[in-house]
């Protein structure tokens, strides 16, 4: 049953890019930067763990903290060192992205000549294949992958409709005016945006680590993804792109039933292009005042 | 002259091509593309196809080429650049990265991975190109031509538009001007002259394959812009001869290991594109920060 | 930036009475019919109906998020109406993209002046009046050169003669509301939808821009004004249009409505958003 399995790996890969997607879709919801290095976050964070429980044999929960630390800390410099001086002066999107992209190319090469250019992968058990029934192979991770997004994703949820701080990052996109006449410092949200969205990349870091393999350039890769997956889903809302990630996911190992690999890149920009010519707003459409 | 530096020359001459063109777009219309590379790549492959098919005369290349490029774009800018400017950047990707898989899949066109080899040489009326100084004048003639079709189409009217276009669209819009048309002009003018480079590289080298027209090439010239400088002509010529010769430049530094020249290069123009962006948005040869005083 | 009344008498020709442009003699440049819109439950304009005659200078007034500018959006196509026509000497505006209703001879500025920042003040008013969208301008270097002469008289009326080649952003206020008037005079629109184009001038400035305004009626463009100054307003109306909660609530003669005890209430008291 080749497109039942298509559909089981689609699913996996899915969750996995709407995991990335969330992060951006909320850095880029709440602040507006157009923040492009989110993957060179994500590079960080996965080559970190990698380096940590592989090359340094440590528990997995201790590389797991190491590469929280290590996402939110590149996050909070690229925000301060990069975003805000700019921002400073003239701030056009165009300014930011470019520089953005340059981070990308930086820590894209200095990885690749620390860790090399290969394909890495991060050794667990937990990726063994076992057939669940006839043609039909998974493995426990899948299962951790579904267990874990599920339960960012509730949290994330919880945290940006109950709490305080949740509420003043969605309303930052909307009408920075009104956070500031509530006391708040945009700023300061800002870089809190910029930690929750940079922490919420390493779970899919790591599960791409263990699944598909790393090599420097899939930090540009998984951008794509998680641009496409916000545009297409709509500014401001996350689980617009967390359901495009996914069906982008989905839809890139479907098409393997036909195609060859080569095309399943491709399949993600069909999906923006569609998407883009018939419903420029995105999928789920917030109302913001311009 | 020196072959070598006749050769650093040419390069020169093709990557300023490259830039002159992209400016149109980035600096000028303050469309920003990821694309270039892809409108190179037709460039470069119509241009063999053509050569090694039809005729090697450099003028009817120079016009398949440009022609082809040119109307692509214009039919891939007509629905794309109705979308939002942010949007506009992830669609140009996605057009980059289709091309690169179309130039790697469709083998009986562009010879697939492998790419072509054997292009013929290119003639002219009084005979063909083929000493490495020919080719100099050849691609340095190219470049001037380019700059100064640009020149007087950027400072004219439809400068004045595209400037207008990039610094308000709403207000370009109250006034009159069909803004749809004009960054569709804009994006057909930007790829069709970009083919010029293909077509004289594909003809220097007699060899082409994929991988000189990928996502790096993009940013590759995108970076020679925006160090060089948007907002003028000269900028991003400036642009591409630094990074064309930065290659060069770093084998000559004894402590760098050769295998690693390349990543370094990215991480130097990764820098200096941050740097850039904080300290001088103008670029070298542009204006400095005091932007900032006119806020 | 202050301007000797010697500038003003350059300017000035002869004024209009209000009597003389009545609306029983006018033509009607722009005709208003039942427009509505609403932006997610929101009425921004409710059944607007209004005519806005020719070679006159009519007045919107009312309070703040009465809809002045939600109706000059949907007059110049920024925003599609949800019922209602708009009929621009005859020909209805409604559907049509923004460029276009601007080309057929209707235009305006922004309450944000939205200036080409990065181009020169020469430039900016060069564009305005460059009409076509392609890589030339049609009649070649004659006309060219009958821009450029016409952009240094309207620099010239507008007193940013010395500021020709320093770009907009490095304006100061004052000279920049000019520069957004500039632009609008140097294309050939007959009718001008202001947003607030005096607003935060200062007296000397106030005159040199009354007289501006005149003298552009005089030469037979139509003027619709948003604005709140009420020393302005009862200047130059010859007409005024009173809006609040979005409708219509009142139009007619400035000395009808500006007496009027209840319009007065509503202007300074009640309907505060």
């Amino acid at each position: 049953m080749v497109l039942l399995q298509l559909l089981v790996n689609g699913i996996q890969t899915g969750t996995i890019y709407a995991l990335t997607a969330i992060g951006f879709a909320l850095i880029f919801g709440s602040t507006r930067i157009f923040h492009f290095a989110h993957g060179a976050i994500f590079v960080i964070a996965a080559y970190v763990f990698k380096f940590v429980i592989g090359d340094l044999s440590l528990h997995w929960g201790i590389a797991s903290i190491a590469a929280v630390s290590a996402a939110v800390l590149a996050g909070l410099l690229v925000n301060f060192l990069i975003y805000v001086p700019i921002q400073r002066h003239e701030g056009s999107y165009f300014t930011v992205f470019v520089a953005s992209f340059g981070v990308v190319i930086v820590v894209q090469n200095a990885i690749a000549m620390i860790f090399g250019r290969g394909f890495v992968a991060i050794e667990t058990s937990l990726s063994n294949a076992v057939e669940v029934f006839s043609g039909l192979f998974m493995a426990p991770l899948f299962g951790i992958v579904i267990a874990c997004s599920a339960i960012v994703l509730t949290g994330l949820h919880l945290i940006l409709t109950r709490t305080h701080f949740g509420i003043a990052l969605r309303a930052l996109s909307q009408n920075p005016e009104l956070v500031r006449t509530f006391g708040l410092s945009t700023r300061r949200l800002s870089a809190y945006a910029f930690v929750l969205g940079s922490a919420l990349v390493v779970p899919a870091a790591i599960f791409t680590g263990a699944t598909s393999g790393l090599n420097p350039s899939i930090g540009l890769h998984i951008m794509l993804i998680s641009l496409v997956a916000t545009i297409a889903g709509g500014i401001g809302s996350i689980w617009g792109a967390a359901c495009i990630a996914l069906a982008i996911g989905v839809a890139e190992n479907l098409v393997l039933w036909q195609l060859d690999t080569q095309w399943s890149e491709a399949v993600a920009f069909a999906f923006l292009l569609v998407f883009l010519i018939f419903r420029p707003a995105g999928l789920f459409r917030l109302a913001s005042t311009h | 002259m020196s072959v070598y530096l006749l050769n650093i020359g040419v390069f020169i001459c093709i990557y300023g091509i490259l830039a002159l063109t992209l400016n149109v777009l980035i600096g000028y219309a303050g469309v920003f593309t990821l694309a270039h590379a892809a409108f190179f790549g037709i460039g470069a492959y119509v241009a063999t196809f053509v050569a090694m098919n039809f005729s090697a005369s450099l003028v009817i290349v120079l016009i398949a080429s440009v022609l082809t490029a040119g109307i692509l774009s214009l039919i891939i800018a007509l629905p794309a650049l109705r979308v939002r400017d942010e949007y506009f950047v992830v669609i140009s990707l996605a057009i980059q990265i289709l091309c690169v898989t179309v130039f790697s899949e469709w083998r009986s066109f562009t010879g697939g991975l492998g790419g072509i080899v054997n292009i013929p040489l290119p003639e002219l009326f009084f005979g063909t190109i083929s000493t490495p100084m020919e080719f100099f004048l050849l691609a340095l003639g190219c470049m001037a031509v380019i700059t100064v079709i640009i020149g007087l189409i950027v400072r004219g009217s439809f400068g004045r538009s595209l400037m207008a276009v990039r610094d308000n669209e709403s207000a370009a819009l109250a006034l009159g001007k069909n803004v749809a048309r004009i960054k569709t002009l804009a994006a057909a003018l930007s790829s069709g002259l970009a083919a010029v480079a293909g077509v004289v590289y594909a003809y220097y080298l007699s060899f082409i394959n994929v991988q000189s027209f990928t996502l790096d090439t993009s940013v590759l010239v995108m970076a020679m812009v925006i160090i060089g400088g948007t907002g003028t002509m000269f900028g991003p010529i400036v642009g591409a001869a630094l990074l064309t010769m930065l290659p060069n430049a770093l084998s000559y530094v004894p402590f760098l290991p050769p295998t690693e020249i390349g990543s370094i290069q990215q991480i130097l123009y990764g820098l200096a594109m941050i740097l850039m962006m904080i300290f001088r948005p103008g670029g070298i040869v542009g204006r400095s920060r005091s932007k900032r005083d006119e806020k | 930036m202050r301007y000797g009344s010697k500038e003003a008498e350059n300017v000035v020709t002869t004024a209009i009475s209000p009597a003389q442009a009545s609306s029983d003699t006018a033509g009607i440049a722009l005709r208003i019919s039942n427009l509505s819109k609403s932006f997610g439950g929101l009425q921004a304009i409710q059944d607007i109906t209004l005519d806005l005659h020719t070679g006159i200078i009519t007045s919107l007034v009312g309070p703040n998020g009465a809809g002045k500018t939600t109706l000059f959006n949907t007059i110049t196509g920024h925003i599609k109406p949800d019922t209602g026509t708009v009929q621009f000497e005859g020909r209805s505006l409604v559907g049509l993209p923004p460029w276009k209703i601007a080309r057929m001879g209707v235009m305006r500025t922004f309450q944000d002046l939205r200036l080409f920042m990065h181009m020169s003040v020469e430039d900016n008013v060069l564009a305005a009046m460059e009409p076509r969208s392609w890589f030339w301008q049609p009649a070649g270097r004659q006309a060219n050169n009958a821009r450029r002469e016409r952009t240094a008289a309207i620099l010239k009326e507008t007193g940013l003669s010395a500021k020709s080649g320093s770009l907009a952003g490095s304006l100061s206020y004052a000279e920049r509301k000019f520069l957004s008037l500039a632009r609008i005079m140097a294309t050939d629109a007959r009718l001008w939808l202001l947003d607030e184009p005096a607003a935060g001038l200062d007296p000397p400035s106030y005159e040199l821009f009354q007289d501006l305004l005149r003298n552009q009626v005089q030469r037979g463009i139509s003027v619709c004004i948003i604005e709140h100054n009420l020393d302005i307003i009862t200047a130059i109306s010859d007409r005024i249009a009173f809006l609040d909660q979005g409708r219509v609530i009142a139009e007619g003669e400035p000395s009808k409505i500006l007496e009027d005890p209840k319009l007065i209430e509503i202007y300074f008291g009640g309907g505060q958003a």
